[in-house]
């Protein structure tokens, strides 16, 4: 299976991701929030059903039989949310062949469709989860309401139910200090600033969550568009800072950028936050043209597949220690083959 | 991060609100913030009053409401505090607040977006239809007699298109 995240995408020297979540619910059913594991259990029956009967080939993921790495994993590569892992009602999770797509069942909603790619790639993006979700509601009944749209459980998803977010890596605004007033400005123009893996996370390694607050009043078209535009704005501020940054104190960069090569490509430990900030460094080194051998998507793949849940699910250790060695040597053997 | 609250777990709560113009930060375990109030019965609802100040909040005395929801007995308090419904009838239920809650935290409260599946696709059209009509009432009142011509047309071809698809 090919993993979204080791594609090449568009603007990978800023833009890690793009991801388009819809939220749909099924009528004649009280939402996730409401509801008893019967309902739950007939919710995914129907959805399913109709998954089954589409030209687009979708692995059912079993979450209740997973273990909690196993389900982190997922939360890591992005195909379900961290709410999602923790669910304790039933619920299933439905992975596309190409892994473009996921679909999570029984979430904060019945149906939430999500489709993810590498790089700033919007309109990719659009066009595939249309067609899944035009697919869908020819064989479901969503609920949806004259005036309000597609219906949710929380109001701050109804209308379209969409929510377009970019996985942003903007290390020269915050070194620069402007990430204060570059979120004011985003935040007034309705954008919603979080931290790598969504609601109430932190931001590490300069990555952060870009998307739109609002989903009622406005077409989807415009969501999108409206959204590119302020994204890449922010894009160029970053570029512009990146080559303001090296300019102004171009040795002292270049030695902080260089030092993290240095410790990624030779470490013996390496645990996960330090691997992030090194990582974001080498980054800005790449895009700045002071790092040649490696590019930005090789260094977002490596990101994920060091990630914690998925060193533990893949080596089978739960042990601090033996993680970051076995993260050293991932990060080390990918940068000293080059 | 460990809880602000007891010190001894991770916080895997955050919470930051803006009241009378004061920031605040506030990091849980899952255990304080159930206790301090801000989930609800160890479910995922936040309280979406403590998260974004005095900005969701209604007045209590918005107008006259059912108390429950009458398909999935929600009641008027939850929605009014946390912003999440039972079910597509609580939109009905609370009709009222709900109009209310929306205009505070969306642009505009009439979807102007797609709808699929059999009923989006009969509002859909049944929407299409009323704009033309408003603009048609509209060219006549403005006197944009050319404008109300091609309007007119226009919903004649909508019309008959859709009788020839239900017939």
């Amino acid at each position: 299976m090919a993993k979204w995240y080791i594609d090449d995408g568009s603007q990978s020297d800023v833009v890690l991701s793009t991801r388009i979540r819809l939220a749909r619910n099924l009528k004649g059913f009280p939402f996730p929030n409401k509801m008893n594991a019967d309902d739950a259990k007939r919710v995914i029956d129907t959805v399913e059903a109709a998954l089954e009967e589409m030209n687009y080939t979708f692995t059912k993921i079993d979450l209740p039989a997973m273990t909690e790495e196993q389900r982190r994993k997922l939360v890591e590569e992005r195909y379900i949310s961290p709410a999602f892992a923790s669910s304790k009602l039933p619920c299933a999770a439905y992975i596309s062949e190409d892994e473009n797509v996921s679909i999570m069942v029984n979430e904060e909603d019945h149906i939430r469709i999500q489709c993810i790619y590498a790089g700033f790639e919007d309109k990719k993006a659009y066009d595939l989860i249309e067609k899944v979700d035009g697919y869908l509601a020819e064989r479901l009944d969503y609920a949806v309401h004259e005036k309000y749209g597609y219906l949710t459980s929380c109001l701050t998803n109804v209308g379209t139910g969409m929510r377009l977010s970019y996985m942003v890596r903007l290390p020269a605004i915050a070194m620069s200090g402007a990430s204060e007033s570059v979120f004011a400005t985003i935040g007034k123009l309705g954008v919603t600033v979080r931290g790598m893996y969504g609601e109430g996370s932190k931001s590490t390694g300069h990555i952060f969550q870009l998307s739109n607050q609002t989903t009622l009043g406005r077409r989807e078209s415009e969501i999108v568009s409206e959204l590119g535009e302020i994204i890449n704005n922010v894009i160029s501020k970053e570029r512009e800072l990146r080559e303001a940054l090296f300019e102004k104190n171009g040795t002292a960069l270049e030695d902080r950028i260089m030092r993290s090569w240095a410790i990624l490509s030779n470490a013996r430990i390496l645990q996960s936050q330090e691997m992030i900030q090194r990582i974001s460094d080498v980054s800005l080194g790449i895009s700045l043209g002071i790092i040649k051998n490696i590019d930005s998507k090789d260094i977002n793949a490596i990101m994920i597949t060091a990630s914690p849940a998925h060193i533990i699910a893949n080596y089978e250790t739960n042990e601090a220690v033996e993680r970051d060695v076995i993260r050293a040597r991932i990060v080390r053997e990918a940068f000293q083959r080059r | 991060m460990l809880c602000s609250n007891c010190g001894n777990k991770n916080a895997s709560f955050h919470y930051k609100s803006v009241s009378n113009g004061k920031y605040t930060e506030l990091h849980l375990c899952r255990e304080c913030a159930s206790k301090l109030g801000y989930i609800k019965d160890n479910d995922n609802i936040f309280n979406l009053t403590s998260v974004f100040g005095d900005f969701l909040s209604v007045p209590k005395s918005a107008p006259a409401q059912v108390a429950k929801c009458p398909n999935c007995a929600t009641d008027f308090d939850t929605v009014r505090r946390t912003g999440f419904l039972g079910c597509d009838k609580c939109y009905e239920a609370f009709a009222p607040v709900v109009e209310a809650m929306l205009s505070k935290i969306q642009p505009g409260t009439v979807h102007k977006g797609k709808l699929s599946g059999t009923d989006g696709k009969k509002i859909e059209r049944d929407n299409t239809l009323k704009n033309l009509k408003e603009d048609l009432k509209r060219a006549v009142i403005e006197e944009k007699y050319e404008e109300a011509a091609i309007l007119r047309d226009k919903i004649k071809e909508f019309e008959a298109k859709e009788d020839e698809k239900n017939g």
